[in-house]
């Protein structure tokens, strides 16, 4: 395909999301089949992308030098494309049903569409310098959206994120300069573009950029100690929390840590060294710290940002093995938790919609009440928790084999802590569950009497997501022999 | 090596079942429902009787990852638990045909009652220890309901108590196969072990580290110190009938896991005179000391029965630790054994508890009286279970000793065999004075005011059944013991 085809892409859901917003659609139906119909459309745009990759680069500005914002997909491009191009137009379906009765919705679906397109831009960012400026936007762009309730809560949740993540950007620029400074191109290469010539006797120094920039990309993947917004920014409706902040947002923080870590300093530089080691210390504390908070947490939604958290650095655990390995069992942990944690998210907000409870203990026997939807989020909590035969399994298993093979002692205390964190995520998914299906007591038969399973719109998505929890469990070889591909450099 | 997909019937004949009672809202009557499970039930056990007699022995569903086959072999082993399992879990349906009429739910209890059925089975047929994993973790999420199905607030708590523990038994077994796969040439279950010494290279120690998570992980479900407190929490909340299967079956599921991670992972020459073998043999004893110490002190009826569980499968559990094959086939006859004594002893339990509602100790004085079938095969289950001959348990315990005696693990050769006897001892002291107060109330209970409340025969049968099978054990080991010699290796 043409190499337009890329900036094509990145920029219609953001034209879309403005149309949508200037056109007077006469019924809410016609704006939802416009909206529905753009983001299919761009997914599609963005498969086929995928599909019949443009070899050629696409710059969109050049400044001075070799510094341009400019587009190129390749293997880790295709993977969180592919990913924000699947989620997205289910996502949309299901935002339809979830903000029916909300008011400023042209608003919402504004930046809900401009979010599709800046999360594309990141995907397929050629150099550090284009991914910071989508990386800059999408902070921008979906602050709107948490604040969207306009409640005191949310303006306050959407200060916090506002902040922590211009904070975090702003050491993620430190990283940029000294990559643009002592790299031969900004250019992604995996293995790393550093110039060792010109880092000379500089090692530590620039060890010590890599974990700042770690921890400034890592503020929106939500590592300790920079992860207390992620859970305020729970008061955002639900396909934000669901979308933004169990996949996209801080699945893009990750990502930009792939890129940071094998693309940029590359392994090579960092493996056995003492950054390493603080890096690895980081994100084995925060799986333990988010899944112990989960137990904790009695809001549902609440209780699954916490779980993020701690999934979020399974997939930094991955990355910081700094091993091919690694990075394929990070690759699959990104793709699989972003489809358990958002179909258990939807089935969380399906509640919510449904009968405007928001706490665990309020869950009493629901499960009798909303088969569909208990049904769907058991599975996805067995995914969760690693039950083999669904995809949460065949991720941490090759996090582990990773792991493992690494021969590094701090990478086996790694195995430990998703075993750990394995078994308070049981505590924290099966607690559900079990008020759900099975209530303490005599049920109250006048209770809950109108509360029942949402329509087709919400459970659509639902039967994909857990049709995709299954599928890839059962039968992961093409995806992880793509991921393998990738880590070898071979896309 | 026969590759057959005869070996899945038994697998999925009872998950189908079980699948279509939960799940299909036109099964609501009771007779319809009690036809659909008897049914499973009795397909089920037919299909493990064909693929026992049968000649097929291998088959691969599918894989995983590339490397993860999920596969099937039926060995020695495999069929000796089958055998068990499918006998057992049938009779324990047709008791509860009858018991869970005083139950809500059945719909909910007979339609996880079959999915288990197919998950237990599967373990036993399991080929690698992936799939054993993957049906091990089934086997937890899928009989917690079981557990907790009278819901009441204790009956909650102690099915999430036993998910957990389980769990965390199971991910400490996780731990170990993700070291195992780094360093071996296969995951399936060979006897003497897959460890590949190349690539060990040097890392014996931290090897025999993750055997003795894998060993303390199974032997969560086996009820060994220190996990063992989740089960005399959960086996008395759970309905009669299924806390016997838990008690006979769930548990041993724990026991063939050790059996693979030792003979068949590791191998027992790898663990041979390590401090593993030490620290688990002691674990062991300690355990069969420590359940009968608290069974004799345990005033619950059906609590009692837990504590002795947790001490009698630390029997089994040392015979195998001592790694001697004249021990493991003792501990293989205790497997048996101890399956049709302790499901017995349950069904026991529960009939009381159904009939008249009692469940302490000290209120069954003069229940012989009332119901004198069932109290005689308590009584001989009870004889059983001490290991008085000829009954299946002087049999079991016999070449638990001998083998104990044979091997040269130091101390405990002969230690072993002592706590044996005081753990005998002390069985005789928590069983036979409820027998002698069921049949000998004393002077204050009028013998002509006792009514007959015996159990209906759906109750008694299975009862009946399984008591013969334990004191026939004893008589017919001649003929069971060459089949587990070679089971032994």
């Amino acid at each position: 395909m043409q190499p337009v085809m890329m900036f094509v892409a990145v920029l219609l859901p953001v034209l879309a999301g403005v149309l949508a917003m200037l056109i007077p659609f006469s019924k809410r139906k016609y704006l939802e089949i416009f909206l529905e119909g753009m983001s299919l459309l761009d997914s599609v745009l963005v498969y086929s992308l995928l599909t019949h990759r443009p070899t050629e680069a696409f710059a969109i500005v050049r400044f001075t030098g070799d510094l341009t914002l400019s587009f190129r997909i390749d293997g880790m491009g295709m993977v969180f494309g592919a990913l924000a191009a699947a989620l997205w137009p289910l996502a949309m379906l299901y935002a339809f049903e979830y903000m029916r009765k909300e008011k400023h919705q042209k608003l919402f679906f504004l930046f809900y569409m401009a979010t599709y397109g800046v999360t594309l831009g990141i995907a397929f960012a050629e150099d550090l310098v284009t991914m910071y400026f989508f990386y800059e936007l999408l902070t921008l762009v979906t602050v709107p959206l948490v604040m969207h309730t306009l409640t005191r809560e949310a303006i306050l949740a959407s200060r916090k994120y506002l902040y922590y993540s211009l904070g975090g950007a702003a050491f993620g620029f430190l990283g940029m300069i000294f990559i643009i400074v002592y790299g031969i191109s900004p250019d992604f290469v995996l293995g790393g573009s550093l110039d060792l010539a010109a880092v000379g006797n500089r090692t530590d120094l620039l060890l010590l950029i890599y974990v700042l920039a770690f921890f400034g990309f890592g503020v929106k993947a939500a590592v300790c100690p920079f992860n207390s917004w992620l859970p305020d920014a729970g008061v955002a409706p639900t396909p934000v929390t669901a979308l933004l902040h169990a996949v996209a947002v801080v699945k893009a923080g990750a990502f930009a840590i792939i890129r940071l870590t094998y693309y940029c300093f590359g392994t090579e530089f960092l493996r056995g060294t003492w950054a390493q080691t603080v890096v690895m210390t980081v994100t084995i504390v925060t799986i333990v710290y988010g899944c112990s908070r989960a137990v904790k947490e009695t809001h549902i939604k609440r209780r699954l940002a916490y779980s993020t958290i701690s999934n979020l650095s399974y997939i930094l655990f991955g990355v910081t093995i700094m091993t091919p390995a690694g990075l394929v069992g990070a690759l699959s942990h990104m793709i699989f938790h972003a489809v358990m944690k958002i179909c258990s998210f939807f089935c969380a907000g399906a509640v919510i919609h449904q009968s405007g409870r928001n706490y665990v203990y309020e869950l009493d026997g629901l499960g009798r009440r909303m088969p569909k939807v208990f049904g769907i989020f058991t599975v996805s909590a067995m995914a969760l928790t690693g039950v083999p035969g669904l995809c949460g399994f065949i991720s941490k298993w090759n996090l582990a084999k990773a792991a493992v093979e690494s021969d590094n002692p701090l990478a086996f205390a790694g195995v430990g802590a998703l075993l750990v964190s394995a078994l308070l995520t049981a505590i924290y998914m099966f607690t559900i569950v079990l008020r759900a299906f099975f209530p303490v007591g005599e049920p109250d038969p006048e209770a809950a009497q109108d509360i029942c399973d949402p329509n087709w719109y919400m459970l659509l998505p639902l039967f994909l997501f857990v049709l995709a929890i299954v599928g890839f469990g059962l039968y992961s070889a093409p995806i992880v022999e793509f991921f393998t591909k990738i880590s070898q450099g071979l896309f | 090596m026969n590759e057959s997909v005869i070996l899945m019937f038994p697998i999925v004949l009872p998950v189908l079942f079980g699948g279509a009672i939960l799940c299909v809202p036109r099964i609501r009557s009771r007779s319809a429902l009690l036809c659909a499970a008897g049914a499973g039930l009795i397909l089920t056990a037919l299909s493990v009787l064909a693929v026992l007699l049968g000649n097929a022995d291998t088959y691969t569903l599918f894989y995983l990852t590339k490397s993860l086959p999920v596969y099937f072999r039926l060995d020695g082993i495999g069929r000796l638990f089958a055998a068990v399992m499918a006998l057992v879990w049938l009779l324990g349906g047709v008791y509860s045909f009858s018991y869970m009429k005083h139950e809500k739910e059945e719909k909910r209890y007979f339609g996880f009652y079959l999915i288990v059925y197919g998950i237990i089975l599967a373990l036993a047929f399991s080929g690698n220890i992936i799939t054993f994993y993957l049906f091990y973790e089934l086997m937890t999420l899928f009989s917690v309901p079981l557990v907790l199905h009278k819901g009441t607030r204790e009956a909650v708590m102690a099915g999430l108590k036993y998910l957990l523990y389980s769990l965390c038994g199971a991910y400490l077994v996780l731990f170990g196969i993700y070291f195992l796969f780094r360093f071996s040439n296969t995951l399936s279950f060979t006897w003497g072990g897959v460890l590949n010494q190349e690539l060990i290279g040097g890392r014996e120690p931290f090897l025999l580290f993750t055997a003795f998570l894998m060993i303390l992980g199974f032997g969560v479900k086996a009820g060994m110190f220190p996990l063992h407190s989740w089960l005399a929490t959960a086996h008395p909340e759970a309905p009669g009938p299924a806390s016997a299967v838990l008690s006979g079956i769930i548990v041993k599921c724990g026991v063939l896991g050790v059996i693979r991670t030792v003979y068949y992972l590791f191998g027992a020459e790898f663990l041979r005179g390590s401090w593993v073998q030490t620290v688990w043999i002691a674990l062991t004893l300690f355990t069969v000391f420590m359940g009968s110490m608290l069974a004799y002190r345990e005033k619950l009826l059906k609590k009692r029965l837990a504590y002795s569980t947790v001490s009698q499968i630390s029997y089994i559990l040392f015979g195998l630790s001592v790694l001697d094959g004249t021990a493991m086939t003792g501990a293989l006859l205790h497997v048996i054994c101890h399956a049709f004594v302790k499901c017995a002893l349950f069904l026991c339990a529960g009939a009381i508890i159904c009939k008249t509602g009692r469940t302490r100790v000290d209120e069954l004085k003069g229940i012989g009286k009332e119901m004198p079938v069932m109290m005689w095969c308590f009584t001989l289950c009870s004889l059983a279970l001490i290991g008085i001959p000829p009954t299946g348990g002087f049999v079991s315990k016999w070449y638990l000793a001998v083998g104990a005696l044979k091997s040269a693990v130091p101390v405990f050769s002969w230690l072993g065999p002592v706590v044996l006897l005081v753990s005998a001892l002390l069985t005789a002291g928590y069983l036979l004075p409820i027998v002698s107060d069921a049949f000998f109330p004393g002077a204050e209970y009028e013998s002509g005011s006792f009514e007959k409340k015996e159990a209906d025969p759906y109750m008694l049968l299975p009862i009946v059944i399984l008591t013969a099978l334990a004191v026939a054990m004893g008589v017919l080991s001649a003929q069971i013991v060459p089949f587990l010699q070679t089971a032994a290796g």
